[in-house]
């Protein structure tokens, strides 16, 4: 974490340095990978072993990629031995150009897009508050971030008259939460069930949880004070046809 | 031939059952009859169905020949494998995501990672312009298909209620899966609304074992592969019988373009293997079934002259007509706990809404159905939906357990200017990959619009305190349609093409229009009825080009295992 920016709860007090996140504090689907597939265990505890070396962007870019990465998908919250890696894992798929199977027309090459919405996103931080992106304060980076989610870039950036600013949003959080949600310790804070092949499930109705699952305890939480990226109620963005790569559902 | 059964190392389809073999191998230089393109949903039933009748068939499949127990897992990320994840270009006023939305690649093809709903079309989905003068009619009845349609519900086989209300009413072989929360949550609703529903299927996923084949254990993770074997495809279902019969299947061979002689038949596919090295395969006849988009694209990749905008387009209409179906997913907070990941994806839903209703302004309907995105599709959903991002995204996230999510299956009707083209770009075999446009028209948008608020509708009548939805499309059928008029079509209603008499299309791509089931138990069935025609047409359909229309028998004696003694249940 290059910024440390801290949700509070709702009695008072950061929320910092959690092992884990989320309503459901004794459950770990690690914790069950004996009743898994030797090869899902094998391709789940590696996601979690191993983060691969940043070989795709240069230094520079790698460090403002990261700060934009810390408020899309912002893991304040989370000890730093247990952050889950994302821009290694972006990274390792440009690297290796792993493609989801489309380009839209009206868009680069995805390794183009990143470099190019890498260098205009630190490009506005300098003309808006004339500091490079990593070294601004949360709230300005959060500004541009947010102006960018809007599809409003504040400043305009001529980048964006050639790359259609939605379409690089959803391709850089789908690439984030595919990254966050494919992790092992990300499934504990959401209390996903994991990996289920050989065993299955047996309580199907009424979210009631198998015999090694968890009740829920919630509590009441808040984002940080400086962060713009809480869901307001009209949030949903406009509609362009299906964003990138809307798979997994039928 | 003797099946490697309990052997290590035997190569795994689902835990009980293993590829059979030695798998014969046919020669290149020396033509076998058939030489099927894409070994996918209809590639799977053609092929098996031709072994089996003693012909001798070879199965290009442009990517792996799946062992379940080695290849895959039980993980979202990690079954990134299974779809079509090469380079198309996708645009349009409503550009279709394609890849894992839409495109298998590999022994299976998409009916790896189908959720595997499966009604079948209603007889006026046969018919839709006659009845509203919208799109085109099939140059076949429904009542053509229905015997092909029992004999795959039979074949696969289908699990869900003995009373199936909608379109043709009609039983399913295997009972009724139960229950899961979102499944709860569809029927819940649609009652308060008084709309009628059916639950537990019609799935093409055992809910009782199947001969070597296990039945469901409720993991949810249908659309990764299914390891346990329970979730039908042909990699299992078909595929293995089909080897047993001889048919060879040759895996990682990409096609390149069909060979046309000088007398205007083909005589056999040029493909490269793994190694990028080039191959021709001698064929007395050739059937691409490659699905939307790659069966367009290799008709046009094998242009030449005399056929200079590609094979079978005399017409003009390959590529065009592409549809998609609208696949919005309304999802719904609920105060409740649901964990919406057991359960199959698919196992409820309503037709209540399928036919014309003069009422609503538009012509055709739509499907309510179940749809069950696992953590990392629900989080992108809650991107385009909500808008979610950085700490809305986390908070969203949490409540993971707290959503349902159900599916509008829209009809879009098949407009010329939704089509698939050859693209500026090239595959690593040098060979130009797809341009895919897609537009909707004032009729779609109409009905999506409708289907959206009816669906929201019923979430809240479950009881959601919270409603949201995202526009999307499932489905990827035409391009290479089917019709009585060579001069309007691609094909004729076996899926022979119209200029050249011993070149075939048998896949979805052959759709003239595509109803709001979803297409897969439809594309089986009509494999099943080409290759009986097929079959009862014999060798001169490697010579004659003789076209006979005449409705071919049904050959039940051709069956995989396992298919005797079932029945199609009607309770009236």
């Amino acid at each position: 974490m290059s910024k440390r920016s801290l949700p509070t709860s709702a009695t008072g007090g950061e929320i910092r340095d959690l092992r884990q996140p989320g309503y459901y504090p004794r459950y770990s689907t690690l914790g069950q990978k004996k009743a898994w597939d030797e090869t899902t265990r094998h391709v789940v505890t590696g996601r979690v072993g191993d983060t691969p070396p940043v070989r795709f962007f240069s230094r520079e870019e790698a460090e403002v990629l990261q700060a934009i990465i810390d408020h899309v998908l912002p893991q304040d919250d989370r000890s730093e031995e247990r952050t889950i890696p994302i821009l290694p894992v972006i990274d390792e798929r440009l690297f290796k150009n792993e493609l989801n199977g489309f380009r839209y027309e009206d868009m680069p090459p995805d390794r183009d897009a990143y470099r190019l919405a890498i260098k205009a996103i630190d490009v506005m931080a300098r003309e808006r508050f004339d500091a490079s992106f990593p070294a601004l304060t949360v709230h300005r980076q959060e500004l541009i971030l947010k102006s960018l989610h809007d599809g409003e870039p504040d400043p305009a950036h001529p980048i964006w008259k050639t790359m259609p600013v939605h379409r690089f949003w959803a391709l850089l959080m789908e690439d984030c939460v595919t990254a966050y949600y494919a992790h092992p310790w990300a499934w504990d804070e959401i209390g996903f069930g994991g990996p289920a092949y050989p065993r299955g499930y047996m309580r199907l109705e009424n979210g009631l949880p198998e015999p090694w699952e968890t009740e829920e305890e919630r509590y009441e939480w808040n984002a940080p004070v400086d962060s713009l990226s809480e869901i307001e109620p009209e949030g949903a963005p406009p509609e362009h046809g299906s964003l990138h790569g809307h798979g997994g559902t039928h | 031939m003797a099946l490697l059964s309990g052997k290590n190392g035997a190569h795994r389809l689902g835990p009980m059952q293993t590829l059979p073999g030695p798998m014969k191998t046919w020669p290149e230089n020396e033509p076998v009859d058939y030489c099927v393109v894409g070994v996918g949903s209809a590639g799977g039933v053609l092929l098996q169905r031709l072994a089996r009748a003693g012909f001798r068939v070879v199965g290009l499949e442009a990517g792996p020949f799946w062992d379940t127990e080695k290849d895959w897992v039980s993980d979202e990320k990690g079954s990134y494998e299974l779809y079509w994840n090469d380079l198309r270009i996708t645009g349009g006023t409503n550009p279709l995501a394609l890849g894992e939305n839409n495109s298998g690649k590999g022994v299976g093809g998409g009916s790896v990672h189908w959720a595997a709903f499966t009604p079948r079309f209603h007889p006026s989905d046969f018919r839709i312009y006659t009845e509203d003068g919208v799109g085109v009619d099939w140059p076949m009845s429904y009542w053509d298909l229905k015997p092909w349609y029992e004999l795959l519900e039979r074949e696969i086989p289908v699990a869900g209620p003995a009373w199936f209300p909608w379109g043709d009413p009609h039983g399913h072989p295997y009972g009724p899966h139960p229950l899961g929360g979102v499944g709860d949550v569809l029927v819940r609703g649609c009652s308060k609304l008084g709309i009628r529903t059916v639950a537990g299927g019609p799935v093409a996923i055992l809910s009782a074992s199947h001969g070597d084949r296990p039945h469901c254990i409720y993991r949810g993770f249908c659309l990764q592969g299914c390891k346990v074997g329970a979730k039908a495809s042909t990699l299992i279902t078909h595929v293995p019988d089909a080897i047993v019969h001889g048919a060879e299947i040759r895996a990682h061979a990409m096609a390149a373009r069909i060979n046309l002689r000088n007398d205007g038949r083909v005589d056999g596919v040029v493909y490269f293997d793994c190694d990028g090295k080039e191959h021709f395969q001698r064929a007395r006849a050739v059937i691409v079934s490659g699905y939307a988009i790659e069966t367009p694209r290799l008709l046009f990749n094998s242009a030449c002259p005399g056929h200079s905008h590609g094979l079978a387009n005399s017409s003009g209409t390959l590529g065009k007509y592409l549809m998609a179906q609208a696949g919005n997913v309304v999802a719904g907070r609920f105060e409740d706990l649901i964990r919406l990941y057991k359960a199959p994806p698919a196992h409820a839903l309503s037709e209540e809404f399928y036919e014309t209703d003069p009422q609503r302004g538009f012509a055709r309907g739509f499907a309510i159905q179940t749809v069950g995105p696992l953590p990392i599709a629900f989080a992108k959903q809650m991107v385009a939906a909500m808008g979610a991002w950085g700490w809305g995204m986390r908070r969203v996230m949490m409540d993971y357990n707290h959503w349902a999510t159900l599916g509008v299956l829209g009809e879009i009707l098949p407009w010329e200017d939704n089509r698939v083209e050859l693209a500026d770009e090239k595959d690593r075999h040098g060979l130009p990959v797809a341009k895919v446009t897609f537009n909707l028209h004032d009729n779609d948008k109409k009905l999506i619009e409708f289907g959206k608020n009816k669906v929201m509708e019923v979430m809240w009548a479950a009881g959601a305190q919270q409603v949201v939805q995202e526009s999307r499309f499932a489905h990827l059928v035409g391009a290479s349609r089917m019709g009585k008029d060579p001069s309007t079509s691609v094909v004729d209603k076996f899926g022979r093409t119209h200029d050249i008499p011993n070149l075939f299309v048998c896949d979805g791509s052959i759709f003239p229009t595509q109803g709001s089931a979803n297409p897969g138990l439809t594309i089986q069935a009509l494999a099943a009825r080409t290759a009986d025609y097929l079959i009862g047409q014999g060798d001169p359909i490697f010579f004659s080009s003789r076209r006979d229309q005449h409705e071919p028998q049904i050959r039940y004696d051709l069956s995989p295992p396992f298919t005797r003694f079932k029945g199609n249940p009607r309770i009236a």
